[in-house]
C-alpha cells in the first residue's frame, strides 16, 4: 500500500524577490468595490472585499488549476474543505487543484480565519467563484460549437461537446479573461449535483503529518537561518532598567543581542544556544516591577467593581403570565488558556528594507497592518506567508511571535531568523480567555413557560487580535523604546458579540433583558479563545435553566423542549437523549454515597446564528475526593449542510475534549506581576485518563446553508457535565473549573 | 563531535555533548518528525525510539545515549511506500486535527504494540497518558491503535 503525501510546504517558500512584485497587486482593483452591483443577488461577504475572479481561481494554459483562499488551516481541516468545494465547483478531482492559502502577496485578503466562518464565508466565496469559472469555460465552448451550454458536459477538466467535441479547461481559458468581477449570480451546483461536497474525503493534509514530511512552520530550514530567543520581563508591568549586553555577547554561538527599550533579545547560531543566552539575559538584567495585577483584590472582585462600559445588549417584551417560581444565581470562570501542544513560532528575514514573515498567524493581512505599524514601516514593504503551526484554538502567541522574529530579524539583515517560544513562554505571554462573572434572574409561570430572563456579564475583552483601526496588538510593540501601543479594546457587538456572545437565551422567555458589562482595560492581557465568550455565556445559561427546572419539578429535557421555538434545536436535543438512553427526572437533594453518578443536558445554537448541538454527559463524582470524572458523552450536531461529516465530527468531538477540560480543570493563577500557570504541572489539560467516551451524530441537512460547526459543541458539552455533577449531587457548583475543591465545598454547603 | 545513527545511517554532528537530541535531530539533520513541544519531557511531541524504546527527544542529551545507539524518528518508522501499520491507521482513522502531536502518539503506540501486540483499550489508553493532545483526538487515536494492533488496516 501507498499513501499519497502531499507537501505544500516549501512551494511558495522563499520566492522573496517575485513576491514583492505581487505585493501591490491588490491595491489596483478597489475599482470593483465601488462598482459592487446594488441589486440582484445578494454578494457574499467575501468576494464583496475580493471582486475579481482571478483572486479566486486562475486557469494555465496547460489546464493547471490554481484556487486561492485566505483562510487557513489551523488543524480544522480547511485546506480540504476547500479544495473539496473547488474540485466540486469546478468539475474536477480534487488532487489536481493547487491550493494556495493565506499570502498576502497571492490570496484574498479574508481577514481572520475564526469564528467558525471558514466554511460559512470562505467556502461561500470560493464556491462561487470556481461556479462561475466553470460556467464560463463552458460559454466558451458551447459558443465554440455553436450549442448550448447545457449541452456541454465536463469531465476532471475536459469539456465534451454533444457531438464527441472535446476542449480542455487550459484551451478555453486562453481564449478569456478572468481578471474581472465575480459574477455573483452564477448558479451553484444544488445538493443532488454535488458529488464531492457532503463526503468525508479524507485530509489532504494528514498523510503528510503520519509521515514526518515538511508541513510546519517549524520545518522550513533555509540557508543561513538564525535562531531567536526573547528576554522577558519578569512581570507584565515591568520595565527594563539595565541589562549587561556584552556579557551575553560572548556566550557561545550567540551572534546578536538586541535592545530596543524593554524589548531584549538573542540571535544565535544554534536554537538551544539563543534559548540559554536569552534565559541568562532575562535573569541577569535589573527590572523594575511595575504595579501589581489587579490591584491585588481577587479578579472576581475586580470584575464586579472595576469600572466598566455597561450597556442593555438585547431586550424582548410580551405578555407573559405572571411567575410562579422565580430564581436567580451567579457563576463564575476562570482564566483559561489556548495551551497549544507546539508554541507559537515565526520566521522572518528582511532584505533590502523588506520583510517576509512565515506566520501561523490566524489573519494573515491584519497581522501584516500591526507588524507594519510596530516596525514603522509601510505594510507594501511586508509579505506574510502562512505556514502551519500547532493548533491554536483562538489568539494565542502566533502573532506576536510575528513581531519578535521581525525585530530580531532586522539586526542581521538578510539572515531568515526563527522565533519558536518555549511552552511557559507561551502560557505566561499569549493573551487568555478572560475570566467572567455571569448574574442570571428567571421566573417561570405556573404553566412551565419562561416568563422573564435576564442575563449579565462581567468580562475583559475577547478580541484584542491584530487588525484593529487603532494602535498595535502585538505585544512585544508595547516594549519598544519608542512604544507602539494598542487602541482601546472594543467588544464585539451582537448578534454575533464577544462578551455578549450566547448571553441572548435560546429559549423564549417572554420577557429578556441582557447586560452587558465591559472592561476594556486589561491587567492580564485577554483575547479570542475558541467561542470568546460563547461557551461560558451559553454553560451559564444552560446552568441556569436545570435550576429553574429542578425548582419547578419538571424534568431538564422536557423542561427545555416546552421552552424553544426553534425546532432545530429541539431536533438535536431529542437525537442526544434519544443516543443517550436518557431517563426523565427531577433533580434534587440525594443523600451522599462515596461515588454518584449524573447525566445532565447541554443545549446551544453557537453565536444564536451557527451549529445548533446537544451534548448528554454522564459523570461520577467521588464526593470523598471530589473529584469529577466524565465518563460518556453522547453529541448531535445540526450544522446545515455538513461540507465533509467526517471532519464536523472531528471537531464536535475534539471541542468536547477541549471543554470537558475547560470545565473541570484548567483555571490560570498568577502572582503579583505575571501568570505562573505556566507548564503542564501547574496547568494541566485533558489526557487519555480524562478523555470521555464519545458517540456523537451529524444531522445533515443538505437542503441547509453550511453553518459555522468548529466551536459548536464547547458550550454544550461543557453545559452537560456541569449538569451531570448538578444531576448526581443535587448540588450546584458555580465556579469554572469544577476542581476537587470547589465540588467539595459545594457538597459541604 | 558526537556520533550518532538514526535512522539507518551514521552521523557526526559538532555540538556539545549536552545538547537535548531533539535539537540535533530537527536542526541538525532535518527531521521533521520529532516535534519540540514543552521541552519538559510532559507532552511526548518529541518522542523517539532508541534501541526500540520510546523515549523523550528533548530529554536525551546527547552524552547519555550509548555509541552505539539505534535511533528511529517517524520518517524511520514508515514510509508512505511502506508505512508503519499505526501509521496507516492513522491516516485511515482520520486520528489527528493539527498533528503536532502525531509523531509522539505514533512512536509510543509504536513501542507498545511491538511490547504487547494485543492491548485492551484501558492498556492503550493507559500507556499513551503522558502523550497530550489539545485538538481532542484522543478517542480516534485509541481507535487507530486498536485498528493497527488488529492488523485491519
Amino acid at each position: 500500500m501507498t499513501i499519497r503525501t502531499e507537501v505544500d510546504l516549501g512551494r511558495r517558500a522563499f520566492a522573496i524577490g517575485a513576491a514583492s512584485a505581487v505585493a501591490g497587486l491588490t491595491i489596483g482593483f478597489r475599482w470593483a468595490l465601488a462598482q459592487a452591483p446594488q441589486s440582484g443577488p445578494p454578494v457574499p461577504p467575501m468576494i464583496r472585499s475580493n471582486p475579481r475572479l482571478d483572486a479566486w481561481v486562475r486557469i494555465a494554459p496547460d489546464g493547471g488549476i490554481t484556487v486561492m483562499t485566505g483562510r487557513v488551516e489551523i488543524g480544522q481541516g480547511m485546506l480540504t474543505v476547500m479544495r473539496q468545494v473547488a474540485a466540486d465547483e469546478l468539475d474536477v478531482a480534487p488532487e489536481r487543484l493547487t491550493l494556495i492559502s493565506g499570502d498576502t502577496a497571492q490570496t484574498p485578503n479574508e481577514g481572520v480565519t475564526a469564528g467558525s466562518l471558514a466554511v460559512k464565508l470562505g467556502s461561500t466565496a470560493l464556491g462561487l467563484a470556481c461556479a462561475d469559472a466553470r460556467a464560463t469555460l463552458i460559454g466558451v465552448a458551447a459558443k465554440a460549437w455553436s450549442v448550448e451550454p447545457g449541452a456541454v458536459k465536463v469531465e476532471d477538466g475536459q469539456m465534451l461537446g454533444p457531438a464527441g467535441q472535446r476542449m480542455s479547461y487550459g484551451e478555453a481559458a486562453g481564449r478569456i479573461s478572468l481578471a474581472r468581477p465575480v459574477d455573483v449570480a452564477a448558479k451553484r451546483k444544488s445538493p443532488a449535483e454535488q458529488r464531492i461536497i457532503g463526503t468525508s474525503y479524507p485530509r489532504v493534509d494528514i498523510p503528510a503529518k503520519v509521515f514526518g514530511q515538511p508541513v510546519f512552520i517549524h520545518d522550513l530550514r533555509p540557508a543561513g537561518m538564525l535562531f531567536g530567543a526573547i528576554a522577558r520581563p519578569p512581570a507584565y508591568a515591568a520595565r527594563l532598567v539595565s541589562a549587561d549586553l556584552d556579557a551575553i555577547r560572548s556566550r557561545p554561538g550567540v551572534v546578536e543581542v538586541v535592545r530596543d527599550g524593554s524589548f531584549l533579545g538573542v540571535v544565535a547560531r544554534r536554537e538551544e544556544q539563543a534559548q540559554a543566552a536569552a534565559h541568562a539575559l532575562a535573569k541577569a538584567a535589573r527590572w523594575d516591577a511595575g504595579a501589581p495585577l489587579f490591584g491585588g483584590q481577587d479578579v472576581f472582585d475586580y470584575l464586579l467593581t472595576a469600572p466598566s462600559e455597561t450597556a442593555v445588549v438585547h431586550t424582548a417584551k410580551a405578555e407573559a403570565p405572571p411567575a410562579a417560581t422565580t430564581h436567580k444565581a451567579e457563576y463564575r470562570r476562570h482564566f483559561q488558556a489556548h495551551a497549544s501542544i507546539g508554541a507559537s513560532c515565526a520566521l522572518a528575514q528582511w532584505q533590502d528594507g523588506r520583510l517576509t514573515v512565515w506566520s501561523h498567524t490566524q489573519g494573515p493581512f491584519p497581522l501584516r497592518g500591526d507588524l507594519a505599524k510596530g516596525l514603522r514601516v509601510s505594510p507594501e514593504a511586508v509579505r506574510i506567508i502562512h505556514a502551519q503551526g500547532a493548533g491554536c484554538y483562538g489568539h494565542n502567541g502566533a502573532d506576536d511571535v510575528a513581531l519578535d522574529a521581525a525585530l530580531l530579524a532586522r539586526a542581521v539583515p538578510g539572515r531568515p531568523v526563527r522565533v519558536h517560544w518555549a511552552h511557559e513562554e507561551e502560557m505566561a505571554w499569549e493573551p487568555w480567555g478572560s475570566a467572567m462573572v455571569t448574574r442570571l434572574a428567571g421566573g417561570i409561570s405556573a404553566d412551565g413557560t419562561l416568563a422573564h430572563w435576564t442575563h449579565d456579564v462581567w468580562s475583559f475583552p475577547h478580541s484584542t487580535r491584530p487588525g484593529s483601526d487603532a494602535g498595535c496588538n502585538l505585544r512585544s510593540a508595547w516594549y519598544l523604546a519608542d512604544p507602539v501601543l494598542p487602541g482601546k479594546a472594543a467588544d464585539i457587538p451582537l448578534p454575533t458579540g464577544g462578551a455578549a456572545r450566547n448571553a441572548v437565551p435560546i429559549y423564549a422567555a417572554a420577557n429578556q433583558t441582557i447586560t452587558s458589562h465591559f472592561l476594556s482595560a486589561m491587567p492580564i492581557r485577554t483575547s479570542a479563545l475558541r467561542t470568546l465568550g460563547g461557551y461560558f455565556n451559553a454553560v451559564s445559561a444552560e446552568m441556569f435553566i436545570d435550576e429553574l427546572a429542578a425548582l419547578s419539578g419538571r424534568d431538564p429535557v422536557a423542561f427545555r423542549l416546552a421552552n424553544i421555538r426553534d425546532a432545530r434545536l429541539g431536533a438535536v436535543l431529542r437525537k442526544a437523549v434519544e443516543l443517550a438512553g436518557w431517563v426523565p427526572g427531577v433533580v434534587g437533594k440525594r443523600a451522599l454515597a462515596p461515588e454518584m453518578i449524573g447525566t445532565g443536558v447541554g443545549l446551544s445554537r453557537y453565536k444564536n446564528s451557527d451549529a445548533y448541538v446537544a451534548v448528554v454527559a454522564e459523570v461520577s463524582v467521588s464526593t470523598k475526593s471530589g473529584l469529577v470524572t466524565p465518563l460518556r458523552l453522547w453529541s448531535a450536531t445540526d450544522t446545515g449542510r455538513a461540507v465533509n461529516p467526517d471532519g464536523v465530527l472531528n471537531q464536535i468531538d475534539g471541542g468536547m475534549v477541549q471543554a470537558a477540560s475547560w470545565t473541570l480543570q484548567e483555571a490560570g493563577r498568577w502572582n503579583s506581576g505575571i501568570m505562573t500557570t505556566v507548564d503542564y504541572g501547574s496547568y494541566p489539560i485533558q489526557d487519555f485518563l480524562t478523555t470521555p467516551l464519545m458517540h456523537s451524530v451529524v444531522i445533515d441537512r443538505p437542503e441547509q446553508p453550511s453553518l459555522g460547526a468548529g466551536e459548536g459543541s464547547q458550550a454544550p458539552a461543557g453545559a452537560a457535565i456541569a449538569n451531570a455533577v448538578f444531576a448526581a449531587t443535587g448540588r450546584r457548583v458555580a465556579e469554572i473549573p469544577l476542581t476537587p475543591d470547589r465540588v467539595l465545598a459545594a457538597l459541604k454547603a | 563531535m558526537v556520533g550518532l545513527t538514526v535512522n539507518g545511517r551514521s552521523f557526526n554532528v559538532d555540538v556539545d555533548a549536552s545538547t537535548p537530541l531533539i535539537y540535533v535531530l530537527r536542526n541538525d539533520l532535518a527531521l521533521n518528525g520529532p516535534k519540540l513541544g514543552c521541552g519538559t519531557g510532559a507532552c511526548g511531541a518529541c518522542t523517539v525510539h532508541v534501541d526500540g524504546r520510546a523515549v523523550r527527544s528533548c530529554q536525551t542529551p546527547l552524552s547519555t545515549l550509548r555509541p552505539d545507539a539505534r535511533i528511529v524518528t517517524l520518517e524511520g518508522l514508515g514510509t508512505p511506500e511502506k508505512p508503519h501499520p499505526v501509521q496507516a491507521a492513522f491516516v485511515a482513522e482520520q486520528a489527528l486535527q493539527c498533528g503536532y502531536c502525531t509523531n509522539g502518539m505514533i512512536m509510543e503506540a509504536a513501542a507498545l504494540l511491538a511490547a504487547q501486540p494485543n492491548p485492551t483499550e484501558g492498556q492503550i489508553r493507559q500507556h499513551l497518558n503522558g502523550n497530550l493532545c489539545r485538538c481532542g483526538c484522543q478517542q480516534r487515536v485509541v481507535r487507530a491503535v486498536q485498528k493497527a494492533a488488529r492488523g485491519g488496516v
